[in-house]
């Protein structure tokens, strides 16, 4: 791959970079990213991704813009309600950087298309608003040796965790355990939510995808981050593996076949 | 211009394999000094030698060797 002059100038500030360079630039311009989510995570993670220079991102949303979801997803703008937020998204990161190619899947996720839709990454994050679509994700990914990322907000809080399965790294079922049964987890439309908490856990979902494509400095792995931006605390607490966790223990069954991950605590 | 003078010469040196010369013409004098800082500081390349080759006043030009780390 030869960078182009305009590709030159465009990512000037990163190529700079001892950890970028010419090499990452061009590794990042063939990577591909699966985004699940075009929300309030997937906003900023799609937005720096796009800008980054990511070759191919594919975005997943089955969604519509509604006014209530303006104030933290900053992909979408006012004349965008009703609109299918992969279309909104769509039209937004093409204006920001034709060099990158957006693919849209306009369907929800579910356990019988969640391995064809992940199939090929490089890297998969989630940035949706329920676990089940979490515990999906990472079953899936777990299954596809795929690396990926999970966040999720609250209120003023935000937590990330990152996953290789290639390395054998804790993951989000080893900490979470099976909340995909009966589980009446309060939502974030009932609990409420600052808009910039999940537009700081986005950047960094973002930050760990480049990362781990780039390979430089050190990923969210055998820890999760906890951030609180009432105190402004930002805490790191180590993981390790379940050695009982049903998704990655040594002769784990194909969860994604098995499980229903029951939709009925989802937040809508 | 800054830091496009780095880029380009950045993007050329990781071209070059160990041991090898990069030529760098420049016509910006603050660049002379900070293209191989910068590329000693990222373990690219080593300064050989400067030497100016258009010493016609606001138009002077310099021309930098460059050994690749
Ligand atoms: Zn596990």
């Amino acid at each position: 791959m030869e960078l182009s002059e305009e590709q030159i100038e465009r990512y000037s500030r990163q190529i700079v970079l001892k950890e970028v360079g010419g090499i990452g630039q061009e590794k990042l311009l063939s990577s591909k990213i699966t985004l699940i989510g075009l929300g309030a995570l997937g906003s900023p993670v799609a937005y720096y991704l796009t800008a980054a220079g990511i070759g191919n991102l594919r975005i997943i949303d089955f969604d519509r813009v509604e006014s209530s979801n303006l104030h933290r997803q900053i992909l979408h703008y006012t004349n965008d309600i009703h609109r299918k937020k992969t279309y909104s998204a769509f039209q937004k990161l093409k204006l920001l950087n034709p060099d990158c190619d957006i693919e849209i899947i306009n369907e929800r996720i579910t356990s019988s298309n969640s391995k064809e839709l992940l199939k090929g990454s490089n890297f998969v994050i989630e940035g949706s608003d329920n676990i089940p679509t979490k515990m999906l994700t990472n079953d899936t990914c777990i299954n596809l040796g795929i690396p990926f990322t999970i966040a999720g907000v609250l209120r003023f809080h935000g937590q990330i965790i990152t996953v290789i399965p290639e390395k054998e790294t804790a993951c989000y079922r080893c900490v979470f355990g099976d909340v995909t049964i009966g589980d009446e987890r309060m939502s974030c439309s009932q609990a409420g939510v600052i808009g910039l908490i999940p537009g700081v856990m986005g950047c960094l979902e973002a930050n760990e995808a480049i990362k781990y494509i780039l390979d430089i400095g050190d990923l969210i792995i055998n820890r999760i981050l906890y951030v609180d931006l009432l105190k402004y605390s930002f805490n790191f607490i180590d993981l390790y593996k379940n050695p009982d966790c049903l998704a990655c223990k040594k002769d784990a069954i194909d969860l994604v076949e098995k499980s229903d991950y029951g939709r009925s605590n989802i937040c809508q | 211009m800054c830091p496009m003078t780095f880029v380009y010469t950045k993007l050329a040196l990781e071209k070059l394999k160990t041991g090898e010369i990069l030529e760098v013409l420049l016509d910006f004098r603050s660049a002379v000094k900070n293209v191989p800082e910068n590329c000693k500081r990222q373990s690219l390349a080593e300064l050989l030698d400067v030497r100016l080759v258009n010493p016609k006043k606001g138009a002077e030009e310099w021309e930098l060797r460059l050994k690749k780390i």
